[in-house]
């Protein structure tokens, strides 16, 4: 008897269990922000006496984390109210460790950014639009790079103040090349062919390295700036309605993958590109290994460090190889999430402080933006620093200032950023290695690709 | 001594003997209910809904439409495949070194004991770490076993053995041999202790060869411990998830790519959480038919051996 009986509690305890487990998924529509019905908050130089200690969590992924402190310890200092606690995860477990805690609605309240996920976050409310709650941001985008406003940008509206924003470039060893005969870089993809055979055959095991880990957020990013210079003009994946066009044989796609399957097979790229972080081909390229690679241009200052190695200096920018030399050029940003608005006006007020002090103008400078740059080679969209000349001055150090400025006017944004471009990105990435890898031919993985497009949009 | 006459105490101790039993049930089963019947209730629900992570206010009523998507996509067959080969020869693998490494640890060797401790470590080593030191040892560039390949003359260029489909498959396994096969050898060797050494004595008196005293008495003798092995380890290695998002993050291309992957992935990467836990439900489901066969496999044995 006694037995039924604490079935029958067992039973009841699955049913709540059961009701509960069926309640909606949907939390009912939260009450709109008190921040939204605020004034926005106008930049201040000074706080004001009596203004509320604010504490504002922010959350970037791994670079210059000591940088980072430094650069709070000075906004605290101008804004002693705010305080300012700072968290930061590896760049390649970044985007699924935030999106993990933003549908976990664990919000911090001031994130990075990037562009390829701008459109993925925001559409899903993860990210609030900046010009909603600090009007005056909008007043940078007259100085920004079209290519960095318009990766910051969703719907109309700017979601984010730039931390950094860059190119894209292809570099190579000008050493390697001039003890193989060459006296200038290549022009073309057949080029680099032609000189990596020739560096193989004086020795030179793998003459072409990429970072192209399945976790490197640079990857598309390195494999679609070589599409970008093999096609002329714009639509070189995608149409003006965001179709696929790149699955056609002799589509810049096409052709960049024949090529890329040729210098696989023929042993001048190095197979280890397939697990190859950025950290570790910056380290392989200054210890000689290979002779061109494409990376961000921030890691040009890095290889060309003085005292980094034997081949210090020797780096240098050549435009992107190909027909139009184009390349791609994004941004990583500053941005504000629903975490602050919900916790009311004074964290608005104090998150787009923060987001003027780091992302914008203090006392009419770029100066966190500058820092960046000046002390670690980061490129910048904020167009009036290229006139400054503490950053011609850096940036002559490790690089052909004209040829940065040439690359960079020919860059344009990643083609194709949606809300899916994220998880097609992701997709394409596998896909692209399984045609380098010889598993499937080359119009099956961008088949496959133009497939995953299509079945993401719907 | 003194006995309660006071009819309400006793009353009350009565209706305390008779809610004892059912406040203790309550205890653990409201905890069982929040953590494990709820959540797993709640993930069975999603399944049927879809669920993108972008869209958190429009979940519409799928049906079984995430598992019929998910089924019939390559990546699943990629990835069951995948799990199948990973889990067929790894499963192997560490029983045969578990049973090797015990038998020579059950010996007389001197430095058995000291063994039986320095052979534990890789199992107490948190597997994210464990999968660190062999992205390490592999690395293409400065791995461990690359230098000693090459300094005794077997290879003359280092290897990317990660970035090579079939060598990344068989590092996986190497690792997870690494890994689990301590436990292996800990779980042979107390079957091992357990065999009475009389049987091995007549065995030998009678004239019985090293071989046919193994497969004669110590092999049936160790069933019991064979199973449990096999089937705890084919359950580590259909979930094995650390080490590949370590190691090799499913690539190249998807060479690596198991079914606890996918279902990460299809989360994660492709935020479809309808898609990942309708995957996670089906893992589980082959899980279960896995313990059921366990426990009936347990029951035979003990029957046979009641018998």
């Amino acid at each position: 008897m006694k037995k039924v009986s604490i079935v029958k509690l067992f039973a009841v305890f699955l049913i709540v269990s059961l009701i509960a487990a069926c309640q909606p998924a949907t939390p009912p529509p939260a009450e709109p922000p008190a921040a939204e019905t605020q004034p926005p908050a106008a930049p201040e130089t000074q706080p004001p006496a009596e203004a509320k200690p604010v504490e504002l969590t922010f959350v970037t992924w791994s670079y210059g984390v000591e940088t980072i402190a430094d650069n709070i310890k000075k906004f605290q200092e101008r804004y002693p109210n705010i305080t300012v606690t700072h968290k930061d995860y590896s760049w390649l477990e970044y985007h699924d460790t935030m999106v993990a805690a933003f549908a976990a609605e664990n919000y911090p309240d001031l994130v990075y950014g990037s562009d390829h996920w701008l459109q993925e976050w925001a559409s899903a409310g993860w990210l609030v639009p900046l010009e909603d709650h600090c009007p005056d941001v909008t007043a940078y985008s007259a100085e920004l790079a079209p290519y960095a406003l318009e990766g910051m940008t969703y719907e109309g509206k700017v979601y984010g103040l730039s931390y950094y924003a860059d190119t894209m470039d292809f570099v190579y060893n000008e050493a390697l090349l001039k003890k193989a005969g060459f006296d200038k870089a290549p022009e073309t993809w057949d080029d680099v062919y032609n000189m990596a055979k020739a560096l193989k055959e004086q020795g030179l095991q793998y003459p072409i390295l990429m970072a192209w880990s399945q976790k490197e957020g640079a990857f598309p990013e390195a494999w679609t700036s070589m599409v970008f210079s093999q096609h002329e003009g714009p639509n070189a994946l995608f149409d003006a309605d965001l179709k696929p066009v790149f699955n056609k044989e002799g589509s810049a796609a096409y052709q960049i993958m024949e090529w890329l399957v040729k210098v696989y097979n023929e042993g001048l790229f190095n197979p280890a590109s397939l697990t190859t972080a950025e950290i570790d081909q910056v380290k392989a390229m200054q210890a000689g290994q290979a002779a061109f690679t494409i990376f961000p241009q921030y890691n040009m200052a890095e290889v060309n460090k003085p005292g980094s190695g034997e081949y210090a200096g020797q780096f240098k920018i050549a435009l992107m190889p190909g027909k139009s030399h184009a390349t791609v050029g994004y941004v990583r940003f500053y941005a504000m999430t629903p975490g602050a608005v919900n916790k009311g006006p004074e964290y608005v007020d104090a998150a787009c402080k923060f987001l003027h002090y780091f992302g914008g103008k203090t006392d009419g400078e770029y100066v966190v933006v500058k820092r960046w740059a000046v002390e670690n080679g980061l490129g910048f969209a904020q167009l009036p620093l290229y006139q400054d000349p503490d950053v011609i001055a850096a940036f002559s150090a490790w690089g052909d200032v004209p040829t940065i400025e040439q690359q960079a006017k020919l860059a344009r944004a990643k083609e194709g950023l949606t809300t899916w471009y994220g998880a097609w990105d992701v997709f394409a990435r596998a896909e692209i290695h399984k045609a380098i890898l010889g598993e499937i031919p080359i119009m099956d993985a961008l088949n496959n690709m133009a497939n995953k497009w299509l079945e993401l949009a719907q | 001594m003194s006995v309660v006459r006071d009819p309400s105490i006793r009353r009350k101790a009565k209706l305390w003997d008779r809610l004892y039993p059912y406040v203790s049930v309550l205890i653990p089963v409201s905890i069982i209910a929040l953590f494990t019947i709820y959540p797993v209730l709640y993930a069975l629900r999603i399944s049927f809904y879809q669920y993108i992570l972008t869209k958190p206010k429009d979940h519409p009523f799928v049906g079984l439409d995430n598992y019929i998507e998910v089924i019939t996509s390559y990546y699943f067959r990629n990835s069951l495949l995948n799990t199948a080969i990973y889990t067929t020869v790894a499963v192997t693998c560490i029983t045969l070194f578990g049973l090797g490494v015990a038998l020579l640890l059950n010996s007389k060797l001197k430095t058995a004991n000291a063994l039986k401790v320095i052979i534990l470590l890789p199992w107490a080593i948190p597997a994210v770490v464990g999968g660190l030191i062999w992205k390490w040892i592999l690395n293409s560039d400065f791995g461990i076993l690359n230098g000693i390949l090459y300094a005794l003359g077997i290879i003359d260029q280092y290897i990317p053995f990660l970035a090579n489909p079939n060598l990344a498959k068989v590092s996986l396994i190497l690792a997870a041999i690494w890994k689990e096969g301590p436990l292996a050898v800990i779980f042979f060797l107390s079957g091992l202790q357990l065999i009475p050494n009389e049987l091995y004595e007549a065995a030998r008196i009678d004239g019985g060869s090293s071989w046919k005293i193994f497969r004669h008495i110590t092999l049936p003798l160790l069933k019991p411990i064979l199973l449990i092995v096999i089937i705890y380890e084919t359950i580590t290695a259909i979930l094995v998830f650390d080490l590949i998002y370590v190691m090799t993050g499913g690539g190249p291309g998807d060479s690596t790519s198991m079914i606890s992957w996918f279902a990460y992935a299809e989360i994660f990467k492709n935020l479809n959480l309808g898609h990942g836990v309708a995957l996670a439900v089906i893992i589980a489901l082959m899980i279960l038919a896995l313990i059921l066969a366990y426990l009936r496999i347990i029951r035979y044995e003990e029957n046979v051996g009641y018998s």
